[in-house]
């Protein structure tokens, strides 16, 4: 009715704000893959998307950055779940149900840093150990930080995601009344450990589902924690990119964007897994 | 909880405060000592005092956030109602997602060339608009599920009782959602407070936002000026959830 | 006072109203029986102007006001739901519409005052919605209409998410202030009893089409209302109590 123009203009907007820098942004990066825009572009040329597909140290870093978020999620994930099903009460009742909000609080640049300065050579740790006597000199110190392992990278985001999740299954573990169904559990017969993996781990997990894969693909695509704690030699998806773009050799800006075409594809692959995946969860058998 | 593993996990919390406040006020630290040798303010009296530009920063930061998160909470209000009263309201919304499928350093870069096309490449409203392309549909997001059919009632009530569009706004949708739109606004905020890579590339340099500050000095070197920076970044939200929790994460 | 000239929509491949003309005078209540799916909340509602019908005509007081906007037509619809502004207290709530007008201070508390007084909350006037009983919710909801004199009142179910007592004395209360202050209403029900109870002339309403009966007895005797099923039911259990 007399709303509709307003409503219209609210939707361009929303399209402007969101689909078109996206829509934009990729469609720039295919160009200019393809060589069709840019300071050195040659024309129509498949070169360097070949360039970068048969490049061993661009599918090194999409697998190191696989990694990373896997390893990095499976081990907040354990570490959340372990709290909150061993006493749930804990984070939403009390100091503690304050105190756990407190580590969001820090981004991660000031993560990435604060990691840098506890697992680094001369960092915290390496100088308690020292006074330990454990080592005697700096360079014994284990290699915890621009390792090849992502030692660093993985500790940082294990620090930030594991209270996110911890706050995350307190609240579902209220609010899906998952006390009711262990006390059911119990009554049925269930012991300690089958009421945790029969029907408390995987409650919990179908339901936060979704948040955790948003939560995979943030540590996949972050920047600033490997930017500081990151090695030279197996580098992940965002610092590959933007070192690509910031050389000085021109040649190296079309594979930059061919890396971000080739991640979004990646990303939205996982994406319509996910989707597919909730969507098959969602439909009555 | 046994009180030893909750005494535990109340020290990991508090650690890296500690710590980062014990680097803030340190000078000289060799190795292997597990303190700074020596102790001073100096640092922090320079925020105050203006030199090293940080107290320029701390100011672009809160005009930055503060703006960033005024605009995108006040927009994606408006714009969210239209989208969740759309009959295909789960198809429009889908698109809010599609920023994520960037990682906003990436979306950055790609969006360089269009920064430069429009004269916004390193200024500061080029960093402002960058960062509404990720908060603007957050906020889309955080506020579609806050429009429902209980309160499209109470809006055709206030038309029903003779009110306009605006006096709907003004007089009931806002007031209900005092405590949404605060949310939405802090936690915008800290997006936008927290972010370093998109505003690196857009900026150049040139928007020296306090997350710019800890990493130019963690590259030059300066632990303790990259301490100070951290804790200015980290205790004003810090302050703020501590005061109020349930408003910063009831969304 | 109202009529409707032969209003149709279709909504969704369905045909929600088919053809509706009738009228209703002034201080006048009529109610309309209608199981949920039968269009009588569509019909509330486009009488309201929050829908628009795809045919016909609205004509309040020999004035066309098929595409006045709802919010100059002067005519409340009432929810089932209360939907008492969370934010505001019950005088605040009384008192909304009139400060949409602007009328002053005075004004308001003289109408709000005395509303409060006929619908029986003096006390809960400073109370905030969350307080209140749902009895009270409606009759808070009933005074926010009523302040600002509508020229007709729409109510859809009020009483429905009622206990049995508190829907009775509700419907008494109702019964009462519509008398006072002459109101001329359609108030739309699923209860049998609660349609005949309420309205000065009844309406049944199915598929869409509205049915409207100049007596009681019409209404009785007709099958489709299901009065004489549910009599004979009590009839029969007397029986077998003998």
């Amino acid at each position: 009715m007399q709303a509709n123009g307003a409503a219209q203009f609210g939707r361009f907007l929303f399209v402007l704000l969101s689909a078109v820098p996206i829509v934009a942004g990729v469609g720039y990066a295919l160009l200019y893959s393809l060589g069709l825009t840019g300071v050195m572009a040659e024309g129509m040329t498949g070169a360097h998307w070949r360039e970068v597909l048969r490049d061993a140290a661009f599918w090194r870093t999409i697998g190191f950055s696989l990694y990373v978020a896997l390893v990095s999620i499976l081990i907040a994930l354990a570490i959340a779940l372990a709290l909150v099903l061993r006493s749930p009460r804990t984070f939403t009742k009390g100091s503690l149900s304050y105190m756990i909000y407190l580590p969001l609080s820090i981004p991660a640049i000031v993560m990435a840093f604060f990691i840098f300065q506890l697992l680094g050579k001369g960092g915290w740790l390496s100088r308690l150990a020292h006074q330990l006597g454990m080592i005697s000199a700096l360079g014994q110190f284990p290699d915890w930080v621009n390792d090849n392992y992502g030692i660093g990278i993985i500790v940082a985001h294990v620090v930030m995601a594991a209270p996110f999740f911890t706050i995350f299954f307190a609240n579902l573990y209220e609010n899906e009344r998952l006390g009711d169904y262990l006390h059911l559990a119990t009554t049925l017969g269930a012991g300690r450990r089958q009421r945790i993996f029969r029907v408390g781990v995987p409650i919990l997990l179908r339901r936060g589902l979704a948040t955790v894969f948003l939560y995979f693909m943030f540590v996949m695509g972050s920047y600033e924690i490997p930017l500081l704690l990151g090695s030279q030699s197996v580098q992940m998806v965002s610092i590959r990119t933007i070192q690509r773009l910031q050389r000085y050799n021109l040649g190296d800006i079309p594979e930059a964007y061919a890396i971000s075409v080739a991640y979004t594809v990646l990303v939205v692959v996982l994406l319509s897994a996910l989707l597919w995946f909730n969507r098959r969860q969602m439909r009555p058998s | 909880m046994s009180r030893t593993v909750k005494a535990m996990l109340v020290g990991l919390i508090l650690f890296p405060f500690a710590f980062l406040l014990m680097l803030s006020v340190g000078r000289q630290w060799p190795y292997p000592a597990l303190f700074p040798q020596q102790w001073s303010l100096a640092n922090w009296a320079m925020v105050w005092g203006g030199s090293e530009g940080l107290s320029n920063s701390v100011a672009i930061s809160v005009l930055l956030s503060t703006s960033v998160a005024a605009l995108s909470t006040g927009t994606s209000f408006w714009v969210s109602r239209h989208i969740a009263y759309h009959p295909k309201r789960e198809a429009w919304l889908s698109m809010a997602y599609l920023p994520y499928v960037f990682a906003p350093v990436i979306l950055a870069a790609c969006l360089q060339f269009f920064f430069i096309l429009a004269g916004l490449y390193g200024t500061f409203g080029g960093v402002l608009v960058a960062q509404l392309f990720i908060t603007f549909p957050y906020g889309v997001i955080f506020f579609s599920s806050f429009w429902n059919e209980r309160l499209r009632n109470m809006e055709q009530l206030v038309k029903t009782l003779g009110g306009n569009s605006r006096q709907a706004y003004a007089k009931v949708l806002i007031p209900v959602a005092r405590g949404a739109l605060a949310t939405c606004f802090f936690q915008l905020f800290l997006i936008s407070w927290f972010e370093y890579g998109l505003t690196n590339l857009i900026g150049v340099g040139k928007v020296p936002t306090l997350t710019i500050r800890v990493f130019q000095y963690v590259n030059e070197a300066n632990l303790f000026l990259a301490a100070l920076a951290s804790c200015l970044l980290v205790f004003p939200p810090l302050l703020l959830l501590w005061v109020n929790r349930r408003v910063v994460f009831k969304g | 006072m109202l009529q409707t000239k032969n209003i149709s929509k279709v909504f969704q491949g369905e045909q929600v109203l088919e053809g509706l003309s009738f009228r209703i005078n002034e201080h006048e209540m009529l109610s309309i029986l209608g199981r949920s799916g039968s269009g009588k909340t569509t019909l509330l509602k486009v009488l309201a102007g929050l829908e628009t019908a795809d045919r016909g005509q609205v004509i309040l007081e020999g004035q066309d006001i098929t595409t006045v906007p709802a919010n100059r037509r002067g005519i409340v619809y009432l929810y089932q739901e209360a939907l008492l502004f969370p934010h505001l207290n019950v005088f605040e709530n009384i008192a909304f519409g009139l400060r949409l007008r602007k009328q002053p201070e005075s004004v308001i508390k003289d109408n709000v005052y005395a509303l409060l007084e006929r619908l029986e909350l003096p006390e809960q006037a400073q109370k905030m919605p969350e307080q209140l009983s749902g009895g009270q919710r409606q009759r808070v909801a009933f005074g926010r209409a009523l302040v600002i004199e509508p020229r007709v009142l729409l109510l859809d179910e009020p009483f429905g998410a009622l206990d049995s007592e508190t829907r009775t004395n509700m419907q008494d209360l109702l019964k009462g202030v519509a008398k006072d202050y002459g109101l001329t209403a359609i108030f739309v029900t699923h209860d049998l009893k609660e349609a005949m109870l309420m309205g000065d002339r009844m309406g049944m309403m199915q598929k869409g089409k509205l049915n409207i009966y100049d007596k009681q007895a019409d209404f009785i005797a007709d099958k489709a209302t299901g009065v004489l099923e549910e009599a004979q039911f009590w009839i029969n259990l007397q029986d077998l109590k003998k």
